[in-house]
């Protein structure tokens, strides 16, 4: 018998499949559909197995076993075996190319959820359009004997057909407007971008772990925005799983309100890796922001002693003022050098420093002398020296205890894209990029 | 390497007390917003025809409140979700369709409700409700999408502590507080009658009602509450329900002593500031005409937000203040139809308006023990609440209490309806 012989959609939707009634051969009932089992390891998931209730129970049924399947009914062989369970066994393949879900042990066998119950109705990452959205609805496909999943709808049709409203709805918009895009569109998401979150207690009993290839290709600032569309489980648990660079640079995207509560959840050490990772005036702002216990557990974490010193510096200034402010991650030379000692200082140093657009230069004393633009530095011969070509007369700096709003209108007076902090007796101690002012600017 | 971080040192005393405040405010928040428009009229209403005869409703209703509030900030705190991502995330999408549609309803006619209450403030004044209920949604609509709606929000919450005044008009008249304390205690359940029904389902529905539920747990999500503080926000749900107790127990008081007796059916809003003679003299009007004014501006800034959140999440929709109409078509066009419809019904010459109130009323009444049987299941849930799932006892309340909203309600339609 032809399994779908009586099917003529190429393809099918989930809401329209719950309910089918599961026959045997003899025409005996077992029960009505109730979720799908796919294999989560493909890009394009394929049918493993039917969930059906009977009598308040689920059991699951192999798609091997089923002879016939259409809108009316299914029918599946006599000796079939079904087995009562919710999750669904899964031996996983070595090595795993996944797009939602994945496991980090690999070659074992783990209990998968079903499809319905972790996708639709709830939220999911949509990793190409780089937003939070609901699902409405989830879309297959017929492919020879199978069955396989290539679509989530979260637009209005799939919303429309979930209401039981399809035919009212279509019938009065063909007669209103027959060339309509609703009768032919759905807003749908490729299921390789569908990045499913399982809830808590899936996730605790079926181990399962999100691969995050999909979502590491994302920008960070887009990456902050889908954090904050999500809940805080969601949250937390995409989070974690970043590597402490991309963290790093995530968090320092994230709504502030939200910084503190996402590093809350790491443990001291992954927390301080983050820390490290970050310009050390987020990071100060961040921290300040912390319970004290966590703060001294996190920074006597941090492994490099010169950002350990640089943080705990910056915590005691007060957040509104330059000192707050300010990064120390500056980038500062000696007046005696020349351009190709600059030049080849920069290429040196490029990581550690959070900005080349100005260089300053201080004596032995460390107190500022003077200062250079990069532009200006690239237009000298490459045996200039600093001490000639650098600006030493009417120096623009501000003092460590500047309140923010006047470093911004000293910046905008002077068009500049970063000012250099010192103390009151000419110490340079870090700078403030323009950046950091117009965040301020606009919470 | 030094580890201590020398800040500066603020008391652990302080520090306690911030906790402690950042954590205490959805619960003062939601509870304030119970003394809205509605809330103010029902009252006084209640106070004024039926004396101290009824105030005993006043403690099973608080208990209620407590009880289905920590439920929904227990909830927002475990699953840090909405309660309409909830109903969506377990009941599906035609449950959670149907159910928001006819919130959506009760709360237009709330929202009316408030517009009525600003039209009647603006009259104690002397302003025409034709210029103060346009100017006021059109301040509205910008407070909230064009403004930083939170730091307005705190204004509001002062502006309501005018209702204290009602406690110090309330000792001021003196009232037979053993009169008092008897109709309380010793209620005489028997001279109740099925005059009085529309009456105790008023207190109810302005005092339970869906869209707080919505909004408790939509404010204690957006704080980002851990479950260590759990415990925190109980407190602050039950100082909240409380202070609503007190505020609503004197404003009943102040009515029955001084309306009661004299036989004045309470008509409009001037007729319910008599209850604040003995305090203000001359100025009670005007000192009502303020705090009624402020409260029903703030309900009606509040009640379209939340409304079109727990829309916009149920659906699965975009939403947020801070998006664009292009990102969020749905979110702006729900709040903005709100206030617009729900202040041109005010303004329509001739319609009865108490006739639409009575009838919000009725939907909400309807609408609150579903809900709450929505959160009951919901907290129930281990894949949602974990271990901090509801205790027997309190789902053996919380039952009684429902079943005991359905008794009061079908009569109240019956008789409403006939």
């Amino acid at each position: 018998m032809e399994i779908f012989k009586d099917l003529n959609d190429i393809t099918l939707h989930f809401s329209k499949t719950l309910g089918i009634k599961i026959f045997n051969e003899d025409g005996q009932k077992l029960g009505r559909v109730n979720d799908f089992f796919i294999d989560y390891e493909e890009i394009y998931p394929s049918v493993l197995a039917i969930q059906y209730k009977r009598n308040g129970f689920l059991f699951y049924i192999l798609w091997e076993e089923i002879l016939y399947f259409s809108y009316k009914k299914i029918v599946i062989k006599n000796d079939a075996f079904s087995r009562r369970s919710r999750t669904f066994p899964k031996t996983l393949r070595p090595k795993s190319v996944t797009s939602i879900l994945a496991n980090q042990f690999t070659g074992s066998t783990v209990e998968y959820p079903p499809l319905g119950q972790i996708v639709l109705d709830k939220q999911i990452v949509d990793t190409h359009g780089k937003k939070v959205v609901r699902v409405n609805d989830i879309q297959f496909i017929k492919a020879g004997k199978e069955l396989r999943v290539t679509h989530a709808e979260v637009g209005l049709r799939s919303f429309v057909r979930r209401l039981n409203l399809e035919k009212p709805i279509d019938f009065l918009i063909k007669s209103l407007s027959p060339q309509s895009k609703y009768l032919t569109n759905d807003t749908t998401i490729n299921w390789k971008y569908v990045h499913a979150i399982p809830n808590r207690n899936i996730q605790k009993s079926v181990r399962l772990n999100l691969t995050n290839e999909d979502l590491k290709q994302l920008h960070p600032a887009d990456l902050a925005d889908i954090l904050e569309d999500l809940d805080s489980h969601g949250r937390e648990m995409i989070f974690s799983n970043l590597d402490p660079k991309l963290a790093a640079e995530t968090l320092s995207e994230v709504d502030e309100d939200l910084q503190a509560s996402l590093l809350n959840n790491e443990n001291p050490e992954k927390a301080a890796e983050i820390i490290e990772n970050m310009d050390t005036d987020d990071a100060a702002d961040l921290l300040n922001e912390m319970d004290d216990d966590k703060v001294d557990a996190i920074i006597s974490n941090i492994d490099d002693v010169e950002i350990q010193e640089e943080i705990q510096e910056l915590l005691e200034h007060d957040e509104d003022t330059a000192g707050g402010l300010m990064t120390s991650e500056i980038f500062e030379i000696t007046a005696e050098l020349s351009k190709s000692d600059v030049l080849a200082l920069i290429q040196q140093k490029h990581e550690e420093v959070a900005s080349f657009h100005d260089i300053y230069i201080v004596d032995e004393s460390h107190n500022l002398i003077g200062t250079l633009s990069l532009q200006e530095l690239l237009i000298h011969n490459e045996n200039a020296l600093i001490k000639d070509i650098m600006n030493d007369s009417d120096i623009k700096s501000l003092s460590v205890d500047t309140h923010w709003k006047e470093v911004a209108t000293y910046m905008n007076k002077y068009n500049m894209i970063t000012v250099p902090i010192v103390s009151r007796e000419n110490e340079l101690l870090g700078m403030i990029s323009v950046d950091d002012i117009l965040d301020r600017l606009l919470s | 390497m030094k580890n201590e971080t020398k800040r500066k040192i603020v008391s652990p005393l302080i520090m306690k007390l911030t906790l402690f405040l950042s954590i205490v405010g959805p619960g003062l928040v939601t509870s304030n917003l119970d003394n809205d428009a509605g809330g103010i009229a029902t009252y006084s209403m209640a106070g004024a025809q039926t004396g101290y005869r009824l105030m005993w409703l006043l403690i099973p209703v608080t208990i209620a409140l407590i009880m289905f509030q920590e439920m929904s900030a227990r909830m927002g705190i475990v699953s840090g979700k909405g309660l309409a991502d909830l109903i969506r995330e377990k009941f599906g999408l035609r449950i959670t369709f149907y159910s928001l549609f006819f919130l959506l309803f009760a709360d237009l006619g709330n929202t009316m409700a408030e517009f009525a209450g600003i039209a009647s403030a603006g009259e104690i004044f002397g302003a025409s409700r034709y210029i103060t209920v346009p100017i006021c949604a059109i301040l509205v609509w910008l407070l909230v999408l064009k403004s930083d709606y939170k730091s307005v929000e705190r204004i509001f919450i002062l502006g309501c502590s005018i209702f204290l005044t009602y406690i110090v008009s309330g000792f001021i008249i003196g009232p037979n507080w053993i009169e008092v304390t008897t109709a309380i205690i010793k209620p005489d359940l028997h001279s109740i009658t099925s005059k009085d029904l529309p009456i105790m389902v008023g207190l109810l529905g302005t005092s339970i009602t869906p869209w707080m539920q919505f909004y408790i747990q939509s404010a204690v999500v957006e704080k980002g509450i851990s479950t260590k503080h759990l415990w925190h926000s109980k407190v602050d749900v039950i100082a909240g329900c409380s202070l609503m107790l007190i505020v609503t127990f004197f404003i009943m008081i102040c009515c029955a002593t001084t309306i009661f007796p004299s036989g004045i059916v309470v008509h409009d809003a001037k007729d319910a500031a008599i209850a604040l003679e003995p305090l203000a003299g001359k100025y009670s009007s005007i000192l009502f005409g303020i705090g009624l004014f402020n409260a029903s501006f703030f309900a009606a800034a509040i009640l379209p937000l939340a409304a079109s959140y727990y829309i916009c999440q149920g659906m699965g929709w975009e939403s947020g203040v801070d998006r664009t109409f292009k990102e969020a078509p749905h979110f702006f066009t729900v709040f903005t139809s709100m206030i617009t419809i729900g202040g041109a019904m005010t303004l329509i010459p001739g319609i009865d308006l108490f006739k639409i109130l009575i009838y919000t009323q009725i939907l909400n009444g309807l609408l609150i023990p579903i809900v709450v049987l929505y959160i009951i299941n919901l907290c129930n849930d281990p894949d949602i609440m974990g271990e901090y799932t509801n205790s027997p006892t309190q789902n053996f309340i919380s039952y009684i209490l429902v079943a005991l909203m359905f008794i009061l309600n079908l009569p109240t339609i019956y008789y409403s309806l006939r």
